[in-house]
């Protein structure tokens, strides 16, 4: 099903679904654009929020079950978990949960994700004017959407074309149908060409395969000491998806599961104290070799879908695209925004 | 899924970070891309920020102290007893027996309260905080030197100087975000000369690292002003129109030549040199320094030191210079600016002034005292002694943070009736009569106010487990069941009586503190707050320059103990660790406390890496873990103390700083045993 959305019906589409599920959607907030329940806040389509929507899925922290225990006996009860839309999520991100489903798919599969997964609807917005950090281009993960969702929306200026793909995908749009008018040829041609005019924008020069290259060149060591082990990066990664397992609570209380990050040292440290990873820059190293060489051996998708989130978020001087240390004389793109 | 913008618990840098909340829970947290701090990052530390707060071993209730157990108790039972208990005290001993240590992780607002509590209900002036353990020199020491004991710049700031001088702090972690500002000023061409005996990660990435022996940091930073001056790269305009006291000031330096200095500090001549000619060639020179510099008997004077070399060099006033105390705790500027401290009210207004004085009876409507009160670890004395006998003790775990562990607690456990409110039970609420449940920063409104003056809001994400309740709700119940008065319906209520009373917070309000906070001063409604302090003059007119002399530390290395130990933190722990090491992943990446030794040292001694070893101070001993590290010169040893199972605090000394009673928390004499495995 294909329509077009003025862009002012939007948040009556929104409000429509409310009723009917929960609405994850990219609000403005004084802290910047991030993903939340709507409730009416103003939408922000055009910035890309720091949390990746992938915490829907894999959450930072999330109960598995609650243990009680009386006479001796243990009862476990699973939490119930919501159905939720994302709204207005990135074909990056998009992407990455496409990759996560391989991921967590292999048998056997990984039951709290899929029983998130399943309760999701995907609504992708296609990037007409991607972030100068974006480089999803070069790992054919955006700008336009190419993994399976229910609904793909583009901007097109006054509108979205709203192409539906999903029986969901349908109802999402069913649910509004008051508010739409028919898709026109010249939605296409549009579509087209700000598509087209968005990949250009963005950088060339960052395949797999060159990332592969620059990981070759890189100086890991030095790249280490600048490292501050904040683990942000691979917080934002919408890819990165290791977590821990922790009972909290004793008799009674909560088997957890938390994010984990192997940029942290604790992670890779053995029993007895010896760290095969014991530098940051091999940790780093490390990061680099499980997205550009092992992931894609396992899963055929490169562990990266070119964000540039953990570009953003990184507290050092560390250029995490082209893997140099900021060069002492001449500033990167980065600067502009610290 | 909500996310709630608030600021981080942890250190002084002030993150500002969103608090992920999903059925009543936090689920996780995120750096806010808009504050001016934090920019889109945040350390370990602040993405785990809210990972503590519904953990299973919060205290729920008040409890009150039978025999040798604390029971449950009711709220109205709980306070009920303590005002009941303070004011049997109050009337046989007189208020001077009665004492409050406030928090330095609460709110301004209950700081405020609690300190006013102390004054118009307990007519008391023994009030403190952790500030008398890390930054109490820098109040004093800038104080004087430029009229304001905060930090005189903006962190952001950093990134416009030309070169940075760095001393005493592992800057990389305890401030983590500080250090991302400093790094990207490295990457931008600034110089940075790192001073600390540790080669820090900093240290590694710094032109210059120099390592002092312990305690002689007055010789080799008067040996700087020394050659500044002599090689003519003195701001001679800045020390003629906007300083006093130049010429003592030189006079008494002089004496610090290259040489001497080297003798004393074991820095080599050349490399102050170097230091020297770096900072003095620079047109935007920065010193930031933390608990290195303060944590010292000489801690004051250390202070005036760096401020001295600041304001010979013309470095204070301007974008990319000046001087930047890095404060340890979240709020521990904010508990000082609300006056919870026994010399002055809020904004450092002093109580001896009897106009200050009035200003604050006419508002409060009660009889205020006179006389300074006690400081933080004049109170324990005073306990030890019997002469103080009632003590309450807000957001704080002495036991473990203050030095001499056994000192304190054999203090704790001579009062007649101690008061502990916490969000944990803590080796020192086990020593209390009555134990108050605290809501924790995510679970109520407030502010903070950061290491760099920046007053932001706190706020509330969840509700708190249990019984428990924000401590500013209690101080205004106890407050009033002590006979004052304390009627405020909110935080911003408070914070509005406040800006009434402290002209630097004067047009701070809740509508006012958007996003980026305020940064004080900010004395007017319609002020923008300041980020850079005395651009074109002192608060009292010109700085003052103030001779300072190197004198021994008090215990130096010997036969018996021939080892120097210092304490200090870690990356991934916080102060006594009681929510840190309640953060799984924190918990996990240093879960045992350790001792960093020199490899060199460790390899005489038959150490390794792992090795259990018993460190000993002529205070006492604890057992721990060797840790082999480069970065420890020979002859040092660092403990950090985060630790209850290894308290760093039962092997450090009580000897004060005489002005800023500050104690030596940095340098103990040590030995080092093997401990049978
Ligand atoms: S590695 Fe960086 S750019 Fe690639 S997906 Fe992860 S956060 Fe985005
Ligand atoms: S975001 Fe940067 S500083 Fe933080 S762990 Fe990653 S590489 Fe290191
Ligand atoms: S640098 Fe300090 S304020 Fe910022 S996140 Fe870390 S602990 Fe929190």
């Amino acid at each position: 099903m294909k329509a077009f959305l003025p862009k002012h019906k939007l948040p009556l589409l929104l409000e429509a679904l409310r009723g009917q599920m929960e609405v994850i959607a990219p609000v403005s907030t004084d802290a910047g654009p991030a993903f939340v329940t709507w409730q009416g806040q103003p939408i922000d389509l055009m910035g890309k929020p720091l949390s990746p929507v992938t915490e829907f899925l894999l959450p930072h922290k999330e109960a598995l079950f609650t243990y009680v225990q009386e006479a001796g006996r243990y009862t476990f009860k699973e939490e119930m978990i919501p159905s939720r839309l994302l709204f207005g999520i990135r074909p990056c991100d998009l992407h990455a949960i496409a990759l996560l489903d391989r991921i967590f798919g292999r048998e056997p599969p990984d039951q709290a994700y899929f029983r998130r997964r399943r309760a999701t609807a995907l609504v992708v917005q296609n990037c007409t004017s991607p972030g100068k950090e974006c480089f999803c281009v070069g790992l054919e993960a955006g700008p336009e959407a190419k993994d399976p969702c229910d609904l793909q929306l583009t901007d097109i200026g006054d509108g979205f074309l709203c192409q539906a793909e999903t029986p969901v995908g349908i109802l999402i749009l069913n649910a509004g149908r008051v508010l739409l008018q028919p898709a026109l040829p010249e939605h296409f041609q549009e579509k087209t060409k700000l598509l087209q005019e968005a990949r250009r924008a963005m950088p060339r020069d960052r395949s797999c395969s060159q990332i592969r290259q620059a990981m070759q060149r890189a100086d890991w060591e030095a790249l280490g000491r600048e490292c501050l082990s904040c683990g942000g990066c691979s917080f934002v990664c919408p890819v990165c998806h290791c977590f821990n397992i922790l009972d909290l609570g004793v008799p009674d209380g909560q088997r957890l599961r938390c994010r984990d990050s192997c940029i942290l040292s604790g992670f890779s440290r053995l029993t007895g104290g010896a760290n095969p990873r014991r530098t940051p820059g091999q940790r780093l190293r490390h990061w680099y070799q499980e997205k550009f060489e092992d992931i894609p051996q396992i899963t055929g998708l490169t562990g990266c879908v070119g964000c540039g989130r953990c570009h953003l978020t990184c507290p050092a001087a560390i250029n995490r695209v082209d893997l140099s240390v900021v060069s002492r004389l001449m500033g990167d793109g980065s600067e502009a925004r610290r | 899924m909500e996310k709630v913008i608030t600021t981080c618990i942890y250190c002084g840098c002030g993150c500002g970070l969103l608090l992920h909340v999903d059925g009543g829970r936090i689920v996780g947290a995120s750096p806010s891309i808009t504050h001016p701090m934090s920019r889109g990052s945040l350390c370990i530390k602040g993405w785990m920020a809210g990972d503590f707060v519904g953990h299973p071993d919060r205290l729920k209730s008040p409890l009150i102290r039978q025999g040798d157990r604390l029971i449950k108790a009711t709220w109205d039972e709980a306070l009920a007893l303590t005002a009941e208990s303070l004011r049997g005290i109050q009337k046989e001993f007189g208020p001077q027996a009665l004492g409050v240590l406030t928090s330095a992780k609460g709110t301004n607002e209950e700081n405020y309260l609690l300190m006013k509590m102390a004054r118009a209900a307990l007519g008391t002036n023994n009030v403190d905080h952790v500030a008398r353990l890390c930054h109490a020199p820098t109040v004093a020491g800038l104080g004087f030197a430029l009229g304001s004991g905060a930090m005189t710049g903006s962190i952001f700031s950093l990134q416009s100087s030309d070169a940075i001088l760095i001393v005493g702090s592992n800057t990389t972690e305890q401030h983590p975000l500080v250090a991302s500002h400093i790094l990207r000023a490295r990457s931008k061409g600034a110089k940075l000369i790192v001073v600390d005996p540790r080669k820090t990660r900093l240290a590694e990435l710094a032109d210059l690292w120099l390592s002092p022996r312990q305690g002689t940091d007055v010789a080799w930073i008067n040996c700087l002003l020394n050659i500044i001056v002599q090689r003519d790269l003195a701001d001679w305009q800045f020390i003629k129109e906007r300083t006093e006291g130049f010429i003592e000031t030189l006079q008494a330096a002089s004496a610090y030549t290259a040489e001497k200095a080297e003798e004393i500090s074991g820095v080599p001549a050349a490399d102050l040199v170097k230091a020297a000619s770096i900072f003095g060639l620079a047109s935007r020179g920065a010193i930031v320094y933390a608990m290195g510099v303060t944590q010292h008997v000489r801690g004051t004077d250390i202070v005036q030191a760096l401020a001295n070399l600041a304001l010979v060099t013309g470095n204070v006033g301007r974008e990319g210079t000046g001087i930047y105390p890095l404060r340890g705790h979240q709020n521990v500027q904010g508990a000082c600016d609300m006056g919870a401290l026994p010399n002055v009210l809020s904004g450092y207004q002093v109580v001896s002034s009897p106009q200050v004085r009035a200003k604050f009876v006419e508002a409060w409507r009660a009889q205020l005292p006179c006389e300074p009160g006690l400081t933080a670890l004049e109170m324990l004395w005073a306990a030890e002694s019997g002469s103080l006998k009632g003590l309450i003790i807000v957001g704080e775990n002495p036991v473990i943070s203050y030095p001499h562990t056994s000192r304190v607690q054999k203090a704790l456990k001579g009062l007649e009736f101690l008061m502990v409110s916490d969000i944990f039970p803590t080796e020192t609420t086990a020593l209390a009569d009555v134990v108050l449940p605290a809501a924790c920063f995510a679970e109520k409104d407030g502010t903070f106010t950061s290491t760099e003056r920046r007053v932001q809001r706190v706020r509330k994400a969840v509700d708190p487990p249990g019984e428990a309740r924000a401590e500013w709700e209690w101080i205004c119940d106890l407050t009033r069941r002590l006979g004052a008065k304390a009627e405020y319906s909110s935080p911003g209520d408070v914070m509005d009586e406040i800006a009434s009373l402290t002209p630097s917070y004067g047009g701070i309000s809740y509508e006012r503190l958007g996003p980026d906070g305020l940064q004080w001063p900010c004395p007017t409604k319609d002020h923008p707050g300041t980020s850079i302090l005395h651009v074109s003059r002192f608060p009292h007119g010109l700085a003052r320059l103030r001779p300072v002399l190197y004198i021994d530390p008090p215990e130096t290395p010997d036969e018996d103990y021939p080892f120097m130990l210092t304490t200090g933190r870690s990356l991934y722990h916080f102060h006594t660790g009681t929510m840190t090491r309640r953060t799984s992943l924190l918990d996990r990446e240093v879960p045992t406390p350790f001792v960093e030794i020199n490899p060199e040292d460790a390899r005489l001694m038959g150490i390794r890496d792992g090795t259990k070893v018993r460190v000993e101070t002529r205070r006492g001993s604890v057992s721990v873990e060797a840790r082999l590290a480069e970065g420890v010169c020979k002859g040092d040893l660092f403990l950090p103390f985060h630790f209850s199972e290894a308290p760093a605090n039962a092997l450090t000394a009580q000897y004060l700083d005489p002005v800023s009673k500050i104690a030596e928390l940095k340098v103990s004499a040590a030995r080092l045993k093997k401990e049978a495995p």
